[in-house]
Order: C-alpha cells, then sequence, then structure tokens
C-alpha cells in the first residue's frame, strides 16, 4: 500500500513538475523569485541536499563492501542505486538554476581551477562514474578486489564531493554566515546523516526481500546512527549559531535573526528542528519504534524533509544582509531584494526533480536491480 | 564668483549655470583652496587630456582608478541613471547605485551618499570562483565579463563583498508599453533602442528570453567602450558634482594620482583584502 502511495505520490511530483520545468526551459528564470541579491534559493539548496544524499548512500554501501558490517549485508547495491539516481537529480537541480546551462560543456572543457565551484563539477562528474562502476561491479563481482579499491576510492570521493560542498559555501570570506571553518567537517556529517535517513525508509518500507530479524536489527542500527548524527549536527548548530551571535558582527547577526526570528523562523524551529531531528529522534530511540518499520519509514521521511530544510537555512540566511550599508533601498527593480520565498514555479521544478527521484529509486527497487542482476548472472 | 560658480557658469548647461550661479555667487567654499588640484582647470577638461595621454601608453602600462569624492556627492543619482543610458541596462541590472543613508536624530540629521561603482579589486574574489573564466582582468586590470563564456551560475555574485554584480533576468523597460497603429509604436519599436548596448565594443541584441547577456551577470566595467575611444566613463562625465574622477593612477601627473596619494582616502572593505580600485576622498 505505501509502495503505491510512493508510486503516486512520485508520479504527481513529476507532473506537477513538469509545468515548471516547461517555464523555466522556454521562459526563462524571471518566474522564480532568487535574484541579484539572493542569487542562490531553493535549487541550491535542493542540489546541496541531493548531493549529500548521494554521498551519505554510498558511505552507507561501504558498510557492507567495504566494512563487512553483517546488518548491511544485501543492501549495497540499493543504497548505490540510490546515490546513483539522488546524484543526477541534485546536479540537475543547479542545472536549472543556470543562467546558461546549454554552456555547461565549457566547465569541462574550458575550466578554471582557482574556481571551486569547477572543481566541484569535476568532482561530482567523476564520483557519477565512480557509483556506477560501484554498481556494475557490485552486480558482478561483490566480493572480489575491483569492487574493495574502486569502494575505497568512492568512499573517500564521498566524503571529500560532500566537505568540498562544504568548502565551496564556506570558503566565501564575503558571506560570515558561511565562513564557518567547520562546515567541510560538518558537510560529510549531514551526508552520512541524510543518506541513513533514506535508509531507514528505503529499509523500513520497500525492501521486502530482508528478513525480519536483519530489517530489525539494520533499522535499529540506523536509528543509533541517526541519534549519534543528530546530536552532533545539534552541538555544530548550536555553535555556529551562538558563536555567530556573540562575536556581533553585524551582516552575520543579521542572517542568524533570520533563521531564529526572522522569517525563517518557522521553518527552522518548526520543519528543521522539531519535525526534523527532535520528534524522529525521541522515537528512533525506543528500540521497538524503531524497529517497526512503518515507523522507521515515516520518520526517515521527517528527517529527510528536516535535512533538505537545513540545506535551505544555510544557502538562503547568508545572502540576507546588505553587502553594502543602503543596498536595498539605493535602486529599485524587480528582483532586487533581500526577502526570499520560492516561486511556484521553482517549487514546481523541485517537484519534477523528487519526483524523478522518487520514481528513480522505485524503479530501481522494484525491477531494474533486479533485471541487472538476472543479467549479470545469465552472462556469467 | 568663487571657482565653483565660475566652473559651473563655463562648463554646465546654460539652465543649470542660470540656476545655480546666483546662489554660488560671492559664497566662499573651502574645498577650492590654492593648493587643490582641482582649481587648476576644470576636472573634466582635465581628465579627458590625461585620458589621452594614457591611451597613448600600452594598454598593460595603464592603472585606471576611480575617485569619488564623497563630500561632493549631493545624491542626484545621476551618474546612476547616465549608466543605465549608457549601458542601455534592463530593469533589475544596476551598475552604479547611490547608497544613501541617514545620519542622525531630528533636528540633528544628514544625509550620506556612496555611489557604488564595481571597485575592480586588484585580488577580486569574484574572477577566482568564476569555473569558465568568463570573468577576468583584461589587460588593463579592469574586471570584464565575457557574456558568451558566462554560464550564470551567479558564484561571482556570491563573492563579491560589494554587491557589485546583478543578474539579467531577461526584463525589458519598453516590453509592457501599449501599441496603437499611427499613434503608439510600442515596446516593439523602442526595445530596438533599448537593446542597443555596445559593452565591451560589441553590439549585444539581448533579444528573446535567452540571448546574452540575459542569463548573465553584469556589472561596471568603467565604460571601457568608451574609454578605448577616449571617451571618460559615463558616471564621471555626468556627474553634476565633479565628485566622480577618472584616470591612470600609473600617470604621476594625473589627478587620479594627486589625489590618492592624499591621507583623506579609503577604499571599501580593506580589510578583506580585495584592492579595489575604487578610492573615495572623505
Amino acid at each position: 500500500m505505501t509502495k503505491k502511495i510512493t508510486y503516486a505520490v512520485g508520479a504527481l511530483a513529476l507532473l506537477f513538475g513538469l509545468w515548471g520545468v516547461y517555464i523555466r526551459l522556454f521562459e526563462g528564470e524571471q518566474s522564480a523569485n532568487y535574484g541579484s541579491y539572493i542569487g542562490w534559493g531553493l535549487w541550491v539548496a535542493m542540489y546541496l541536499f541531493l548531493a549529500g544524499l548521494a554521498a551519505g548512500a554510498y558511505m552507507l554501501a561501504a558498510f557492507e563492501y567495504l566494512f563487512n558490517v553483517p546488518q548491511f549485508k544485501g543492501t549495497g547495491k540499493t543504497m548505490l542505486w540510490a546515490a546513483l539516481v539522488t546524484l543526477p537529480a541534485g546536479l540537475a537541480s543547479i542545472g536549472m538554476d543556470l543562467g546558461h546551462m546549454d554552456r555547461i560543456w565549457k566547465v569541462y572543457l574550458q575550466p578554471n581551477f582557482t574556481s571551486f565551484l569547477a572543481l566541484m563539477v569535476w568532482g561530482y562528474t567523476f564520483f557519477l562514474i565512480l557509483i556506477l562502476i560501484s554498481l556494475y561491479l557490485a552486480l558482478t563481482q561483490p566480493d572480489k578486489k575491483p569492487m574493495k579499491i574502486v569502494m575505497w576510492i568512492g568512499f573517500v570521493t564521498s566524503i571529500l564531493v560532500a566537505g568540498g560542498v562544504g568548502f565551496l559555501l564556506g570558503g566565501n570570506a564575503t558571506r560570515l554566515f558561511w565562513h564557518v571553518g567547520l562546515l567541510p567537517v560538518q558537510f560529510p556529517v549531514f551526508a552520512i546523516a541524510s543518506g541513513a535517513a533514506l535508509m531507514l525508509v528505503i529499509v523500513g518500507r520497500f525492501m521486502p526481500a530482508l528478513e525480519e530479524k536483519q530489517r530489525g536489527d539494520l533499522l535499529w542500527l540506523l536509528a543509533i546512527i541517526t541519534i549519534a548524527t543528530s546530536v552532533a549536527k545539534l552541538y555544530f548548530l548550536f555553535a555556529d549559531l551562538t558563536q555567530s551571535l556573540y562575536g556581533g558582527a553585524t551582516d552575520n547577526v543579521i542572517a542568524v535573526q533570520s533563521v531564529l526570528t526572522g522569517p525563517y523562523a518557522f521553518m527552522f524551529w518548526g520543519v528543521q528542528i522539531v519535525l526534523g531531528l527532535v520528534l524522529p529522534v525521541l522515537v528512533l530511540a525506543q528500540p521497538k519504534l524503531a524497529k517497526n518499520g512503518f515507523v522507521a519509514g515515516l520518520m526517515g521521511l521527517f528527517l529527510l524533509i528536516g535535512y533538505a530544510a537545513a540545506r535551505i537555512l544555510i544557502v538562503v540566511p547568508g545572502q540576507v544582509a546588505e553587502m553594502m550599508p543602503g543596498q536595498a533601498e539605493a535602486f529599485s527593480g524587480p528582483k532586487l531584494s533581500l526577502a526570499y520565498t520560492p516561486s511556484l514555479m521553482e517549487w514546481s521544478v523541485t517537484s519534477a526533480v523528487m519526483g524523478f527521484a522518487i520514481l528513480g529509486i522505485l524503479i530501481g527497487l522494484d525491477y531494474l536491480l533486479g533485471y541487472l542482476a538476472r543479467f549479470t548472472e545469465a552472462k556469467k | 564668483m568663487s571657482n565653483e560658480a565660475t566652473l559651473i557658469e563655463k562648463y554646465a548647461s546654460e539652465v543649470f549655470a542660470g540656476l545655480v550661479a546666483p546662489a554660488l555667487d560671492g559664497v566662499q567654499i573651502s574645498a577650492a583652496s590654492a593648493d587643490d588640484p582641482l582649481a587648476k582647470e576644470d576636472v573634466l577638461v582635465r581628465m579627458n587630456h590625461e585620458l589621452q595621454r594614457a591611451l597613448e601608453k600600452p594598454a598593460s602600462e595603464r592603472r585606471w582608478v576611480m575617485v569619488i569624492d564623497l563630500r561632493r556627492c549631493i545624491g542626484c543619482h545621476a551618474c546612476t541613471v547616465a549608466c543605465i543610458a549608457e549601458n542601455k541596462l534592463p530593469p533589475g541590472v544596476v551598475y552604479r547605485p547611490v547608497m544613501t543613508e541617514e545620519i542622525g536624530t531630528y533636528p540633528n540629521v544628514t544625509m550620506k551618499f556612496l555611489p557604488r561603482p564595481c571597485m575592480q579589486c586588484e585580488k577580486s574574489p569574484c574572477t577566482e570562483v568564476c569555473p569558465v573564466t568568463a570573468t577576468y582582468h583584461n589587460e588593463e586590470g579592469i574586471v570584464v565579463v565575457d557574456y558568451e563564456q558566462c554560464i550564470g551560475c551567479r558564484a561571482c555574485m556570491a563573492a563579491c563583498p560589494y554587491g557589485a554584480r546583478t543578474f539579467d533576468f531577461g526584463y525589458n523597460y519598453t516590453e509592457q508599453l501599449p501599441v496603437f497603429d499611427g499613434a503608439i509604436v510600442g515596446g516593439e519599436n523602442a526595445a530596438g533602442y533599448e537593446h542597443a548596448s555596445q559593452e565591451y565594443g560589441e553590439a549585444w541584441k539581448r533579444e528573446g528570453k535567452h540571448e546574452s547577456p540575459v542569463g548573465n551577470v553584469r556589472k561596471c566595467h568603467f565604460c571601457l567602450h568608451r574609454i578605448k575611444d577616449g571617451i571618460l566613463p559615463a558616471c564621471t562625465t555626468t556627474c553634476i558634482g565633479r565628485a566622480t574622477y577618472f584616470g591612470d593612477a600609473n600617470d604621476p601627473d594625473s589627478l587620479v594620482t594627486e589625489l590618492i596619494n592624499k591621507p583623506n582616502v579609503i577604499r571599501l572593505k580593506e580589510e578583506l583584502g580585495t584592492e579595489p580600485r575604487v578610492y573615495y576622498v572623505v
């Protein structure tokens, strides 16, 4: 039943999203709400979220193929597939954000390697290739040496690309809210946390092949990972916000206040903290509830929503302060605003991306992975 | 008559001079002392001579800088408007806004104006982050944007500490104009004028929703296309308070060199190490 509903949600999301994709491709970016002062909005945030999810899914696949954690046995292919779907989804989200997406090839053929953005495009492309090779090897020779080598390279790459996204923001000395030394350290933690949340959903609701005992043990292990990473995340958050407020730098205080008490307060307290962190941690701390597939899957979903909100709350508040006093009023015109709420078109495009990811993961689980396994078996 | 009044009478429009000169008659303006470089000749004439002199040198030996005297800026926004007209900037794109701050409480209130072109930083954070080298220093050191190279990622916008970059979303001032046969020509005809930008010495048609510079980040370039032809930037020639100066800082006799070597000159956000080429006299 849950699966049917999820298929329907994915299909509807994709359908609604096609409208936004059409508008974006043919009408341009005027109906987006990001602008010249807040230049990075929902799509950039969703890129961070989905790329982190891919890195996290890969890290968890390594739990089977590299670290031989018994509870993870039989889940590696699924997580590699999840990474293979979520990474292109993330790249699609950032692709839609480009004013000239037709020129993306220039990043490959005419790159500027002093640009961390260029390095990230190359890094994620390399990571995508590694995921593909890992999945192929997982289907054909999971216990052999090439698989171990590729998985090790992939595991290290997943940490680096996740950390790299943190650097992409953290390296920007102009935006004090982002310019936090530990951001590249935090992002791999966020990645594995979001990977665990995705796995809670998949293992909890969409992997009937797992034995009940293993499912329960795995869910409990994922619950522990979730609790541990949530505590770490909460501490990072507490440290960042209090340090910013105590330091008192105007731009930073404006950004933090927009999160704690300003226009993004509901998203922070309601979605990121209560729905996306406190509630799941409280529920998952109960072994009985954590081992229940439905409950664990639901909490995984809440966690994912919370992590997505957290990405928005890193990207957008970093841009809400004026770069120069009086900037907001100095000149008026469209897209010259320091307020940002995603437009319907932006939500629609994100809906398409999410619909693609949901359907991609489900179709992979239900058909493609089984088909590929049979195909490679027959070839042998 | 004071120096200022004489200058205005001599060079400003007749209407403007007629309005303002009588008011300045007999007024002693302290800024125009005998050793003031601005007192020697009209700054526009002088800067124009210096510009011609600089253009005789190889491009790599020039160091264009802009100096803005905040004591002279009256917040008229003429520079903003001139820039828009010169570069045919569409709605939402601005190269040189004037920041206005109200200081003090009534009745002790004053206004502070800060024109903000691109700082043309020598160590520019924006060029470093561009993934395809679409924005870079040209041989004269000016930070330019190659509209045909820019992918529109807006990383440079996020990196600029001065908020000096805006994104072209494809708006037009004239697109909503009504059309009435034989009476009102409407947006389609007006668009030809609106789109006739000569930035970087090229004719940008800017047609449709996707043609560059639509979808690109845009910024002040010190009117390079004018400089090339020996004309000062639009903001400089339009400044009615003679508050904006432009020239070659590698020329020891230039006005800008004289001005930036005085102690009452600052640059914005020096602590970031960006080494701006725009100086403010305070």
